[in-house]
């Protein structure tokens, strides 16, 4: 641990109030009036925090000419209500009545969410009523060195000398402190059958806290093996556990932990895990194949990111690692294409420039977002707040906002060459680029037709006027008279003028796309910032990456406007963090270098270190949240005084020893977290009435919080079912069926329409797990979406799994469930000929369990009546469409044109199994399976 | 307590039928409104995240709003704010410096007259293009609102600042704020209705999207053409009666799974969403049905009549979804982009929405809903007086987010009224100026809500549709 003397996170307290110099004794606490005292410690900043901004700060916009800056200005009092003071008299001060709110006309502050607290109303009620002294500053600040409660923080500084000095609840800085470890408490054994008594530390923090709330050592027992081979296996794969994995494991004759310990190494083991946890990861970092915005331009490199993250969490790469590797991989080693791949995270946010934007703006754009993305995802710690002003509750000036942007001026975007490797799976790269090529031709041959029928109507123009000229391009070159150059687009008809525009957009799409296969990163390097303009293509890696362009010069911008740069500021790091303020005592750790190249090196260095609380707290806590539902910090990604506190926060600390302490690895802390008895316990609880009381919000792990699948679950989850999953890792995106109205849903993009969605052709590339599903910013698959995926705008700490009716349609009327079960119903009765036990097969596959009887007599009922009814279906074969027809406006002509688009995927593809091809007995079977996908037990980790 | 009878109380109480709420249950329903939904004993009425809410304010009049939104960005020196200036200016050469480059102010640029003839329209005199002839007839019920300002130059990021507040997207959109604050009256259908064009608008389904708010709040667009909601209907084949059977198949199996649950409110709340999906789903198509119309009406709003069709669906399907208690209703019309051509796009553009808007103010009042609904014309941003020469074929405008035309009527506006003002060639707004957030808010206090109060807790911070506060324009509220 750090030494005390290095603490700059100051804690004076009031009994440490010594640190102005000033002793704290009787004789102070007399000097001064309990009024003045009031004003100093509560007033002043009150007024400063909820009035001024718009009763004082600014002379020019004073609100209701209002001046609330000064004792005078009270008692003048604004236009609409005159003198708001009567000193010594609150129940007569509109000042009082205003904030109390009482009276519906006249609430001050006029935001709800700065309404006073009971306690500040009584605080004004009594310093009016004191005779509203107003000392002035210099007395002001004598009392708070004095008197003032809380604690202060040494940061960089902030734009004024009252934020500088300000103080803070110290529960409200737990995130910044330095990670103490912890005592563990003593245990008691549990009441109750299950219990196997002490075992991991863990759970002497969780049973204290139960003791504190008055649960005691009442828990639920320990949940059966069924479900937690469920919950351990969805936990850290993503998917359901097989039969014989279930019966494996029920079979196990070791104790339950022995036995339990045996699957998470086992799953720890599985590539299956690494995708999991990139799925979270991607949450965070918003992870998307497009730009978004006008174009919505693919950005067909991202996969490399997406696999290099599930390629990290499968090696357990240590965490810290993990971090740098995404900060400054290109700055760490630039000669290993991963680590130019892994810096992909700085340019995971949605981002364009269009010959319509202004560079700088889109410039700002970036910079804003990637400082904002690494306070959110590494250190939890949205910055965003911080582009206009101090902090208003967290202990982060401007500044350092700017100070960390700094270490990003220097960073530019470029598609580097970065040679495959050879974990990184190129499967489909031949068909898919045949595809992609075949396309980009077709619309190459469009503009040539074209081209060909202009040249034909021109050189036919020049014949007719006995003219030399072979093309307009070469009369205009060689300086025709106006008269004898022919108007542009001769001989094209509206229809030819819209397909042209058409057809180079396209070829530009489409062009750029097909870089997907070559050995690209999508990356960056330090250097200038070029001049750039429309981007549609790849961005080359400048030779010298100095040479061209403008060094940045970052300052503090005005109201966050990138054209009212202020202060000029140098690259640093958040200056609140224990042992960072470089301005106090600046060491290797906590600055930055003001060299164009290696700001991002050292700000990782300072990000991903065993000092930084905030990151280490930050990675521990996302961990805990995946196996429990609920963080210990409930915000994920925000520990600040706004947040959620910890629930445990000696355990949390205490972790984030162990984690540090074990190589950052994460494998180690999920194998920790899920060998506690607080992961192991069921989900039902003897007494759950008495636990609702006690904790009411279920986050205290006295029972288990089940959970609902999240969309990608659920749909690997039925191919797993239905045996059609490929369970292939890593590779160039795939495209799952989509709803057909949603793939061929016209969506406009700049000056046109954006191409079809298209599945890939063949079921076992559509049938990956939904991880490598295309993910286009501009079209969300709705089957995924109305399941609560997040969009990829903003990163999403926690999922959201409301119950909406939509969810009812998609999974009960779309064809893509019908798929699901037309395939697993044809697997169970291939693999099974034994009439009945298909559908003990079916609940082992969709809930690894046998059915009762009861539910084997429904079900099979279920199916026989089914089969009947089918008897009496025919189904039409429905063949997809092999072209669309759009119609749109062109934007130079204003005439309306027709666009036919070939879906050629249509042309070569292999169908998944439909009604039309599999007999009644198997569709009626196939009733069932759809019910089972239905089920609520399917769709809950127990 | 058997599941069985728990579900039936659930299902099947006075409750529940008599509030039929398909898009309201959610499993954000409080534990303690379920547990008592649970009780089939205990009637209590279920507090849905959809079920109506009181706002902050009791004195406003607007209960819905249908949003007309004129995607690519209507020309406001070519619709509503004449500039006589600009015939004077007009082709006369002009250069913008300044540090925003980008290809709107590159290259030679020359003023442009508005190729469209003007006059004053009702008895308040507002000024209109002679092209918006259904319109002028109900031009006494518009406020018209000139001081507006943008701050972004691009479709999409424009479109999603009017939409959502924040230029980039990912936020909740204004309706899904006013669902969120206001519910809806009507638990069967969502709160929040988007009637996009046949393709979606640059940036796409993010304009509608609920953001941070819960799930409910999403806007749900109704497509024009094949599903409106997608899967809807069942496959072909699939009737009512085998759907059926499947549903008590899933019953039988949910109850017994139930029963073995402590932890039910999410599971109690999906299975009721399956019983009423199921009731829905013959319900809504009805519900959709323009056709139940008269033919009178069918007229009114350009039925069966090109250009009007397209349009005039959307607003008589507005009409009756606000009538049946959606809370808010969004159009979209475009594109208006009119970089060339514009005598030609915007003539067209016009003649699309003219009568469909005309009828619906008038249906409206004639219903007496006009009262209680808002409606908000716009686009993401105005245009410019000058343009480039592209092609120098014909003449254009570019896009300008300091000076456009908001116009506002209904739900208790300042009909009649032209306020504020753009200078004398519309290229920025002069008077009443005010930002995107604060029309946000006006909105906002137009249905009882308080931008102020109107937040929702997410990531560690309150956050609310101005983002950091704005203020209402007076101006604009009778």
């Amino acid at each position: 641990m750090l030494p005390a003397s290095r603490l700059c996170l100051c804690l004076s307290l009031l009994a440490l109030a010594a640190a102005g110099g000033l002793p704290c004794n009787a004789d102070d606490v007399t000097s001064f009036s309990n009024g003045e005292v009031l004003f100093a410690l509560q007033i002043k900043p009150l007024l400063q925090e909820k009035c001024f901004a718009c009763h004082g700060g600014d002379p020019k916009k004073i609100e209701a000419a209002f001046d609330l800056t000064s004792r005078d200005g009270m008692l003048k009092g604004g236009e609409s209500y005159g003198t708001a003071l009567v000193p010594g008299k609150a129940a007569e001060s509109r000042l009082y009545e205003s904030v109390t709110r009482e009276n519906e006309d006249l609430q001050m502050p006029p935001k709800e969410n700065d309404r006073l607290t009971k306690k500040q109303m009584s605080a004004v009620r009594d310093w009016i009523n004191a005779g509203a002294p107003w000392p002035k500053d210099d007395r002001v600040s004598l009392i708070v060195k004095s008197k003032a409660s809380g604690v202060t923080v040494a940061t960089s500084g902030g734009l004024s000398e009252d934020w500088t000095n300000r103080r803070y609840k110290p529960e409200d800085l737990w995130a910044w402190q330095p990670i103490r470890d912890p005592k563990v408490p003593s245990f008691s054994a549990p009441v109750g059958g299950g219990a196997l008594g002490p075992g991991n530390l863990i759970d002497h923090f969780v049973q204290r806290k139960h003791q504190a709330v008055g649960i005691g050592l009442a828990v639920a027992p320990r949940s059966d093996r069924r479900s937690l081979i469920r919950r351990a296996t969805y936990d850290l794969t993503g998917l359901p556990p097989t039969p014989q994995e279930v019966r494996a494991f029920l079979e196990d004759k070791s104790s339950d932990r022995a036995a339990f310990a045996k699957v998470i190494s086992r799953l720890l083991r599985s590539p299956h895990y690494g995708e999991q946890w990139a799925r979270h990861w991607l949450d965070v970092v918003r992870y998307a194949d497009s730009a978004g915005f006008a174009n919505d331009f693919e950005r067909p490199n991202t996969w490399r990111y997406r696999d290099y993250v599930v390629r990290s969490f499968n090696s357990d790469k240590p965490y810290d690692q993990f971090v740098k590797e995404q900060l400054a991989g290109d700055e760490i080693d630039p000669r290993n294409p991963e680590m130019l791949i892994a810096v992909g995270f700085l340019r995971m946010g949605p981002w364009e420039h269009t010959s319509m934007s202004v560079a700088r703006v889109t410039r700002q754009q970036f910079l804003d977002d990637v400082t904002d993305a690494v306070g959110q995802v590494f250190l939890s710690n949205p910055l965003q707040c911080c582009r206009c002003h101090d902090h208003k509750f967290d202990p982060i000036p401007t500044r350092d906002y700017y100070r960390i942007q700094s270490c990003f001026a220097t960073t530019q975007f470029a598609d580097r060459g970065a040679a495959f490797l050879d974990s990184e799976n190129q499967n489909g790269f031949k068909s898919e680029r045949q595809r992609l090529r075949e396309r980009n031709g077709r619309y190459g041959n469009l503009l040539n037709a074209i081209a060909v029928k202009t040249r034909d109507a021109e050189l036919a123009w020049f014949k007719e006027r006995g003219l030399p000229y072979k093309s307009r391009r070469e009369a205009v070159q060689k300086k025709a008279p106006a008269k004898d150059i022919p108007p542009s687009r001769l001989g094209r008809s509206p229809q030819d003028n819209g397909l042209e525009r058409i057809g180079r957009k396209y070829r530009t799409r489409h062009g750029w796309e097909l870089s997907r296969f070559n050995p690209i990163a999508f990356s960056v390097f330090s250097g200038k910032t070029p001049r750039y303009g429309s981007i549609q293509s790849p961005i080359a890696m400048p030779k010298d990456p100095m040479k061209d362009g403008e060094l940045e010069k970052t300052a503090i911008l005005a109201g966050g406007d990138t054209f009212s740069p202020t202060i000029p500021v140098t690259p640093g790091v958040l200056s609140a963090v224990a042992d960072s303020n470089d301005t106090a005592e600046a060491t290797d750790w906590n600055t930055v270098t003001k060299q164009p190249a290696g700001r991002r090196t050292e700000l990782a260095d300072w990000i991903a270190s065993k000092n930084n609380p905030l990151t280490v707290r930050s990675i521990v806590n996302r961990v805990w949240q995946s196996h429990f539902g609920r963080g210990l910090v409930a915000t994920s990604n925000n520990f600040g005084a706004t947040g959620k506190k910890p629930t445990h926060p000696e355990l949390l600390d205490w972790l984030c020893v162990r984690f540090v302490e074990g190589g950052w690895s994460i494998k180690k802390l999920h194998r920790l977290i899920m060998t506690t008895d607080a992961y192991c316990r069921a989900s039902t609880h003897p007494d759950v009435k008495m636990v609702r009381r006690k904790d009411p919000n279920l986050e205290l792990f006295a029972v288990f919080r089940t959970r609902r699948l999240a969309a990608e679950e659920i749909r690997d989850a039925m191919l797993a079912a239905s045996g059609e999953l490929n369970r292939d890792v890593g590779g160039i995106p795939i495209r799952p069926d989509m709803n057909l109205e949603a793939a061929l849903q016209p969506r406009q993009i700049m000056g046109s329409y954006a191409p079809s969605y298209q599945p890939s052709p063949l079921r076992a590339e559509r049938n990956r797990r939904t991880i490598y599903a295309l993910k286009l910013r501009g079209q969300r698959d709705p089957f995924l979406e109305t399941f609560n995926q997040p969009g990829p705008d903003k990163s999403c700490e926690l999922r959201d799994t409301s119950t909406v009716t939509p969810q009812v349609f998609a999974m009960l009327n779309s064809e893509e469930i019908y798929d699901r079960s037309i395939a697993m119903a044809k697997r169970l009765l291939d693999e099974e000929q034994r009439e009945g036990r298909q559908i003990a097969n079916a609940f082992q596959l969709c809930l690894g369990r046998p059915p009762t009887e009861e539910e084997t007599t429904l079900c099979t009922n279920h199916w026989h009546e089914m089969t009947e009814r089918h008897k009496t279906l025919k189904f039409e074969r429905k063949n997809p469409p092999k072209s669309v027809t759009r119609s749109a406006i062109d934007e130079l002509t204003g005439e309306r044109f027709e666009f036919t688009e070939k879906l050629e995927v249509y042309h070569s593809y292999e169908a998944d199994l439909k009604p039309w091809d599999v007999d009644a007995t198997t569709r009626g079977l196939a009733e069932v399976c759809l019910v089972l996908f239905n089920s609520n037990e399917f769709l809950t980790v127990p | 307590m058997s599941s069985e009878r728990k579900l039936r109380g659930m299902l099947n109480s006075s409750v529940i039928s008599r509030r039929e709420s398909l898009f309201g249950l959610g499993a954000s329903l409080g534990s303690t409104a379920l547990s008592s939904l649970l009780h089939a004993e205990e009637a209590v009425s279920p507090t849905g995240p959809l079920s109506a809410k009181d706002g902050h304010f009791s004195d406003a009049k607007a209960k819905s709003v249908i949003f007309l939104m004129m995607e690519g960005g209507p020309s406001h020196l070519d619709t509503f704010d004449p500039k006589s200036k600009l015939k004077e200016l007009h082709l006369k050469r002009f250069s913008r410096g300044g540090k925003e480059k980008s290809a709107m102010e590159s290259g030679s640029r020359y003023y442009v007259e508005s190729p469209f003839k003007f006059r004053k329209a009702g008895n308040s005199g507002a000024d209109m293009a002679e092209n918006w002839g259904h319109l002028a007839k109900v031009a006494d019920e518009i406020c018209f609102y000139r001081g507006c300002q943008g701050e972004s130059v691009n479709h999409p990021t424009a479109l999603y600042h009017m939409n959502t507040g924040n230029r980039f997207g990912g936020d909740p959109a204004l309706g899904s704020w006013m669902t969120y604050g206001l519910g809806s009256e009507n638990q069967n259908l969502p709160g929040f209705i988007v009637l996009p064009e046949l393709s979606y608008p640059q940036g796409g389904p993010s304009n509608w999207s609920n953001g941070f708010l819960p799930a409910h709040y999403q806007g749900t667009a109704l497509r024009p053409t094949g599903s409106a909601i997608l899967n809807l209907k069942p496959p072909a084949g699939i009737t009512r009666e085998h759907q059926r059977k499947n549903l008590d198949l899933l019953k039988q199996l949910n109850e017994r799974h139930l029963e073995k649950s402590q932890q039910q409110d999410d599971l109690a709340a999906r299975m009721a969403s399956y019983e009423l999906a199921f009731r829905m789903q013959m319900q809504v198509p009805g519900i959709l049905d323009v056709n139940q119309e008269s033919k009178h009406t069918q007229d009114a709003y350009g039925l069966a009549t090109n250009p009007t069709d397209t349009f005039g669906r959307k607003c008589l399907l507005a009409r009756r979804l606000v009538e049946r208690g959606v809370r808010f209703v969004q159009l979209y019309a475009g594109t208006w982009d009119s970089h060339d051509y514009i005598s030609r796009n915007h003539a067209a553009q016009t003649k699309a929405v003219d009568q469909p808007i005309g009828a619906l103010i008038a249906d409206l009042k004639e219903r007496g809903l006009l009262d209680s609904t808002l409606i908000v014309w716009c686009g993401e941003f105005g245009r410019s007086p000058d343009n480039g020469i592209r092609g120098g074929v014909a003449y254009g405008r570019d896009h300008n987010p300091h000076g456009m035309t908001v116009w506002l009527a209904g739900g208790g506006v300042k009909a009649g009224h032209t306020i504020g003002a753009t200078d004398e060639t519309g290229a920025k707004a002069v008077e009443v100026v005010r930002p995107i957030r604060d029309l946000h808010v006006t909105l906002l206090r137009l249905l009882g809500l308080d931008d102020n109060k109107l937040t929702y807790y997410h990531a560690g911070r309150f956050k609310q549709l101005s983002q950091f506060g704005g203020k209402v324009i007076d101006e604009l509220i009778a």
